[in-house]
């Protein structure tokens, strides 16, 4: 079980007066049944990355493996069908797709199209639904009718529906407000943790690649900038500050006691660092 | 003195959305006053109505004394900008020209005069180099620079952004939200800015909070960030400062509340070189 891309390069509009190289000789291997998050400034490629990763655009030149599945380019890809099913793309803001009249409807559609009985269907949809956090007494509502969080969840079911692997996010808590983007980005851990599922998600928010994510692949103009643990990426600022990137609260906390003689090494959460501003006070 | 006052402003999408539920506030000329708030708590819906864009169902909206009406509409639109969430969305000309031009075509602006202004904004944005190009040339904090210089070159009274840096990378959140920070240092911009960026709420003069189409609190932000429950149970956050305050006092730590880290740590020496 893999996920590998191999010299992978992207064009947008190749021969035409728009060409535009999206992807430079893209090696990156993808840990699988981990949280690994993809950042990077607007136009880097993060975007382009990952919707390689389901074939919906396909390489210019290179290779991509996704578990027993090989892509290569200009070669016909056959059976995409069942890459899709592996790996669950979820949209920035996946709520303006939903449209089925009720929420059983539009969650079932996935596995539906993959040839799924209705009555299947709808139990896994009902179960899909769960996974999310939203109970049964909403099956049959509208999506249409719920709040923001709420649509995302039943867009974010719709192709958890689909039983993939590997699911795939691109900026899942855009727009959300500060609680209900901690309560999605909570269940993308679950998913990970109690379901083994691999997470790819891309985001700007560094709290939740401290918080969330095992690891990190930093773009940059269209290359792997860098590819580490979580741990090691926010272990010294000198990345971050290349980058451009504010650190992580807490990260910045560490730095500032640090350099006030407050030895706060080794912690890695509110109350540890508490307890040691404790001991300095006491 | 007040520029903006809406007094009992209520409005309903349909029979079951209530939006905005009989709100009343004001805003001072001059300040820079930040909207939070749940995702559907009418956010958005207030700062519709206070351009004009939906009606209310009820109460009135007085901006720099004018009420909000039809016939008083233009006058109004006149003193009032806005910059929305999406850049792609307001993006209209096929160059950052022809964008900033837009507003001012729609005004019957001298065309004369019209090079002198889109200059004088592109410059002020820093996108002056950008004239001639097209908006996919553009990252998505260029094209919000290229809408706040639209908005900038009609001349408003007031600035009203509507989760205007939420869709950025951390470089153009910054970016924009220093910009911010300067235009309403620099003229006598009112701001009015709706957000989930809780380091730029700790940077206004006043925040108002909103809960279910009511405001739930309004005041300085060192007297509304530091409610911890109030705000966690209407699913918003407080400062990571605030977060260690509560910590420590849990542990016994007598300290006083702060929004920022820099504030929170020199306040730790001090304590420690007291100890």
């Amino acid at each position: 079980m893999s996920i590998e891309f191999k010299k992978i390069d992207y064009t947008y509009s190749v021969n035409t007066p728009f060409q535009f190289v999206a992807l430079k000789q893209i090696d990156l291997n993808i840990e699988m049944n981990k949280v690994t998050a993809i950042i990077g400034a607007t136009g880097s490629g993060k975007s382009t990355l990952v919707q390689q990763l389901n074939g919906l655009i396909l390489p210019t030149s290179g290779q991509l493996i996704v578990n027993d599945f090989v892509i290569n380019a200009n070669v016909k890809v056959r059976n995409l069908k069942s890459l899709r099913k592996n790996v669950g793309l979820v949209f920035q803001f996946p709520e303006y797709q939903l449209f089925e009249e009720s929420i059983i409807k539009d969650i079932a559609f996935g596995p539906k199209n993959f040839g799924v009985p209705e009555d299947e269907a709808n139990k896994i949809a009902k179960a899909s639904l769960k996974l999310v956090g939203l109970d049964e007494s909403y099956l049959e509502k509208s999506p249409l009718d719920l709040s923001g969080g709420q649509k995302r969840r039943v867009a974010i079911a719709g192709i958890l529906a689909m039983e993939p692997d590997v699911l795939v996010l691109d900026e899942p808590t855009a727009g959300l407000d500060p609680q209900g983007a901690k309560q999605m980005m909570e269940l993308f851990k679950k998913l990970n943790t109690v379901h083994n599922k691999t997470v790819l998600l891309v985001t700007h928010d560094m709290e939740h690649v401290y918080n969330y994510c095992d690891n990190v692949v930093v773009m940059k103009k269209g290359e792997v900038f860098l590819n580490s643990s979580v741990n090691t990426f926010f272990e010294n600022t000198t990345y971050l500050d290349e980058l451009n990137i504010l650190a992580p609260n807490i990260i910045r906390l560490k730095n500032m006691l640090k350099n006030h003689n407050i030895d706060v090494s080794g912690c890695d959460d509110i109350h540890s660092i508490c307890d040691k501003i404790v001991k300095e006070l006491k | 003195m007040k520029i903006i006052d809406a007094k009992n402003i209520d409005f309903s999408y349909d029979e079951i959305t209530h939006a905005v539920k009989s709100v009343s506030f004001s805003v001072e000329r001059g300040s820079y006053t930040t909207i939070i708030g749940h995702n559907g708590s009418g956010k958005s819906t207030i700062a519709k109505l206070l351009i004009g864009l939906l009606p209310c169902d009820s109460g009135s909206i007085h901006i720099d004394g004018l009420e909000l009406s039809l016939s008083n509409l233009a006058k109004i639109r006149n003193k009032v900008g806005i910059v929305f969430q999406n850049p792609d969305n307001q993006f209209i000309g096929a160059t950052v020209r022809d964008d900033i031009a837009f507003g001012l075509e729609n005004h019957r602006i001298d065309s004369n005069l019209m090079d002198d202004i889109i200059n004088e904004f592109a410059i002020k944005v820093n996108m002056f180099e950008y004239l001639d190009s097209e908006p996919t040339k553009l990252s998505g904090g260029q094209k919000q620079r290229v809408a706040i210089a639209g908005a900038l070159a009609m001349n408003p009274e007031i600035i009203i952004f509507d989760e205007s840096t939420s869709m950025l990378d951390p470089q153009g959140k910054n970016e924009i939200n220093n910009f911010i920070q300067e235009l309403h240092k620099e003229k006598d911009l009112t701001i009015l800015s709706i957000t989930h960026d809780i380091e730029e709420v700790c940077k206004s003069d006043n925040v108002i909070v909103m809960f279910d189409g009511k405001i739930l609190m309004e005041g300085k932000p060192c007297d509304i960030l530091n409610q911890t429950e109030k705000l966690v149970a209407c699913n918003l956050d407080i400062p990571y400062a605030q977060k260690v305050v509560n910590e420590l006092r849990l542990k016994g730590i007598s300290i006083s509340d702060n929004l920022t880290l820099e504030s929170l740590v020199s306040e730790i020496c001090l304590l420690s070189l007291k100890k």
